[in-house]
């Protein structure tokens, strides 16, 4: 197999924890992404969790997850020596992310006309909150995320995951890909400005949408779906995603076969919208019935009847599915120095022709030497 | 001009997670071609709102694939497109013949792209699914919760947003090496390890994990969390991460706590988290939010509403000054509001390039101009039910 599909691309990634998940994305998919560090270490090497909790440069598990595949190069670019090699650097790059604040770029863009730089900001390059400050759960917040996350009684809750983070790196690097695109045709880079609110903004569903056409609030209802046809329930051993699509009438009669489908088995439940008005009744019929059945009896009798049910689990259980597992989703990545083996979460799409590319994180200037001599002769 | 100006998209996707790839193919200038089926979930108005927002700017065609003359039309259109994509569960494109490797024979590098619940290999790979199953599997729905309080979740499917819009990615990155190497090639998405691949930092940890509530994932931070305001379900997000934000934030509330001792150092304040959120949020109380975000952004520290629909679209003085959401005319003469790229490009932006489409509205150019149906034959396919 090919490199990667984005194999003989540059990439310089000055981004800090918020702009992160670009240079992995776009290591992933075979590009060669240089991280600068400076001496004393990229600060996300100081986040934890750490591994077996020891604090160390070369154990936070942040540092892992958000540059595995990144080459690491060690710049004081304080000092005058630093910064010239910083500006080679920046002129043998396809494309460079930063984090900096809205209109640093300027001048570097106008040095080099042809470089694609992706700038991810808390609010954009331009408005009025253009110098705001924010964190992940600032922009979940004022991106429209948090407000219908929880129950109904309960406040708003953040996202698993800095997902606010994640969907500004996915967009930095369709935006960046596109950016190359348009090169191809007119020769010149361009500026990428993605805003971490706009980018919550653009991972949301129903929230904008049931506002324009119809001048809905939507709050937070709990584990009961806007559509109003998943909810969670407990049942014998845990807790299950209970669904009212599907093969309806194969789940009422299975909950017949147990005398427990009560009134559900009346056609006029096969109609979907009088499902979803009915939601409340049908999911405490159906929880009522699911208490005899174990999370994984539900989930497999229901998957064998064409009906999409799931268990809720832990993340961690994701290391010891079968799926996973047969797919080879998880890679195993050395970590010499510390004589350990971790599984790394690995591709989010495969591609046949091309390979999504996981490594080791890299130490602090592992790479100083082989990318100064590589990229600048 | 834009990036994917003279890419063409023929898009079987519907629901969610591959109207969300494809609607970004749109924006970036690439002729994206629906195939519809009837009676499939509605939304409500096509043309704006949520509908709108999935399918602006596409054009949409209503094929019977049950019927072999529709299935032959998707071929001969499919042998013009660059993109092939689908997010049915595995089995259904291939009962269709609609699979890689036939696609492949009428367009040898044609980019095929399946978004699939589990993917295309392993024993689950014909498990039916949807977005709140997957965040369910993938442990957000348990942790997404309060302190030792039952699941939450999210309020909505974000697995589709996330392995929509990295399927985005996936074509882009596909069309690069395509233009390259000339070689196209299959994309085997399955939406679990997408929305997998986004879980964070935690996943490489192998701890038992347990709910957070709103602290902090992203180092120490303290206070971190939503705080409730004066009036109805307004809450504050406030981040303080710094002794500088700190600093902020004791000028700007002004209390005698603010200058504890307790509280002035980082430790302090993570450790006494819980005394921290209830002063704070008996203080945010009795305030408009709003002012009070106002207030600690002059002074340097992370704040912001947790804003609800108006406040996001009607409200946000920010996202206005972006044109994130649009005004779009409809041929009928309406002007409805769509939401638009999340990301701006300086020369070549991306942009809604219309409206969302009628189910088969677009049937006469397609079929007429692109696969050059005449008239004739256009209306003999309709009155056999093929097309509409």
């Amino acid at each position: 197999m090919p490199d990667g599909a984005l194999a003989g691309v540059r990439v310089l990634d000055l981004a800090d924890r918020t702009g992160a998940l670009a240079g992995k994305l776009l290591a992933g998919l075979g590009a060669d992404v240089v991280k600068v560090e400076p001496p004393g270490g990229d600060p996300m090497r100081a986040l934890p969790p750490f591994w077996e909790g020891v604090a160390a440069p070369e154990r936070s598990l942040f540092f892992w997850f958000y540059d595995a595949g990144k080459r690491s190069v060690t710049l004081d670019t304080a000092s005058s020596e630093g910064a010239a090699l910083l500006d080679r650097l920046v002129a043998k790059a396809d494309v460079l992310i930063e984090t900096g604040p809205p209109g640093g770029t300027d001048a570097l863009r106008a040095a080099h006309p042809r470089l694609v730089v992706a700038s991810i900001t808390p609010f954009g390059q331009q408005g009025p909150y253009r110098n705001w400050k924010s964190s992940d759960t600032v922009a979940e917040a004022m991106g429209g995320m948090m407000f219908v996350n929880g129950h109904a009684d309960g406040p708003p809750l953040r996202a698993l995951g800095l997902q606010a983070y994640h969907q500004a790196g996915i967009f930095a690097a369709v935006g960046a890909v596109a950016a190359l695109f348009a090169r191809e045709t007119t020769g010149r880079g361009q500026h990428v400005d993605v805003s971490l609110q706009a980018a919550v903004a653009g991972a949301l569903e129903h929230v904008p949408g049931f506002w324009h056409q119809a001048g809905l609030v939507h709050h937070r209802q709990g584990t009961l779906h806007w559509t109003r046809y998943f909810r969670v329930g407990r049942c014998k051993d845990g807790w299950v995603m209970h669904c009212t699509l599907g093969d309806w009438t194969a789940l009422v009669e299975w909950m017949k076969s147990d005398g427990m489908a009560e009134n559900l088995d009346d056609p006029a439940w096969l109609d979907l919208n009088l499902r979803k008005d009915g939601a409340e009744h049908l999911f405490d019929t159906i929880e009522a019935w699911a208490a005899r059945y174990t999370v994984a009896e539900l989930t497999e009798g229901a998957q064998l009847r064409r009906i999409p049910y799931a268990a809720v689990r832990p993340p961690e259980a994701l290391l010891r599915d079968p799926q996973l597992a047969a797919r080879g989703f998880f890679v195993p990545i050395e970590h010499p120095d510390l004589g350990l083996t971790v599984p790394y979460p690995g591709a989010p799409f495969r591609m046949d022709d091309t390979r999504w590319r996981v490594a080791r994180p890299p130490r602090l200037g592992e790479h100083t030497e082989a990318v100064l001599r590589g990229w600048l002769g | 001009m834009r990036p994917l100006d003279g890419v063409r998209v023929l898009d079987f996707t519907w629901v969610v997670a591959g109207p969300v790839t494809t609607r970004i193919l749109a924006d970036l200038g690439a002729e994206v071609i629906k195939i519809e089926r009837r009676n499939t979930l509605d939304f409500g108005d096509r043309r704006g709102g949520l509908s709108g927002t999935l399918m602006r700017g596409k054009k949409s065609l209503l094929i019977d694939l049950n019927d072999p003359r529709g299935v032959e039309l998707a071929r001969r259109l499919a042998a013009l497109s660059d993109v092939v994509i689908d997010n049915f569960s595995a089995r259904v494109m291939s009962n269709l013949g609609l699979d890689y490797e036939t696609l492949r024979a009428l367009k040898p590098d044609v980019i095929c792209v399946r978004m699939t619940g589990f993917g295309l290999t392993g024993p689950a790979r014909d498990y039916v699914s949807y977005g709140p199953t997957l965040q369910a599997l993938a442990g957000y729905t348990l942790l997404m919760a309060e302190p030792d309080g039952p699941p939450a979740g999210f309020g909505y499917s974000y697995s589709d947003l996330a392995g929509g819009n990295l399927g985005a990615l996936a074509v882009l990155a596909a069309l690069w090496h395509r233009r390259k190497t000339g070689r196209g090639q299959l994309v085997d998405l399955s939406q679990l390890e997408a929305v997998a691949s986004l879980v964070g930092p935690t996943l490489l940890a192998e701890a038992a994990s347990s709910p957070t509530g709103n602290a902090s994932q992203e180092g120490p931070a303290g206070p971190h969390g939503v705080y409730r305001c004066a009036g109805e379900e307004r809450w504050l997000a406030i981040t303080v991460f710094t002794g500088a934000e700190w600093a902020g934030l004791a000028r700007v509330v002004a209390e005698p706590w603010t200058r504890e001792a307790r509280f002035a150092t980082e430790a302090g304040r993570v450790e006494h988290a819980a005394e921290l959120d209830r002063l704070l949020a008996a203080w945010t109380a009795t305030r408009v939010a709003e002012n009070v975000m106002r207030a600690l952004q002059a002074a340097g520290v992370p704040a912001g509403v947790v804003a609800n629909a108006e406040d996001l679209c009607a409200r946000d003085p920010q996202l206005a000054a972006r044109g994130h959401f649009v005004e779009v005319a409809t041929p009928e003469g309406r002007t409805v509001r769509i939401d638009g790229p999340p990301y701006l490009l300086s020369d070549t932006p991306a942009r809604v390039s219309g409206p969302g489409p009628l189910l088969g509205e677009h049937a006469d150019l397609v079929l007429g101009g692109l696969l050059g149906l005449s008239a004739e034959e256009r209306r003999a396919l309709r009155e056999a039910g093929v097309i509409a």
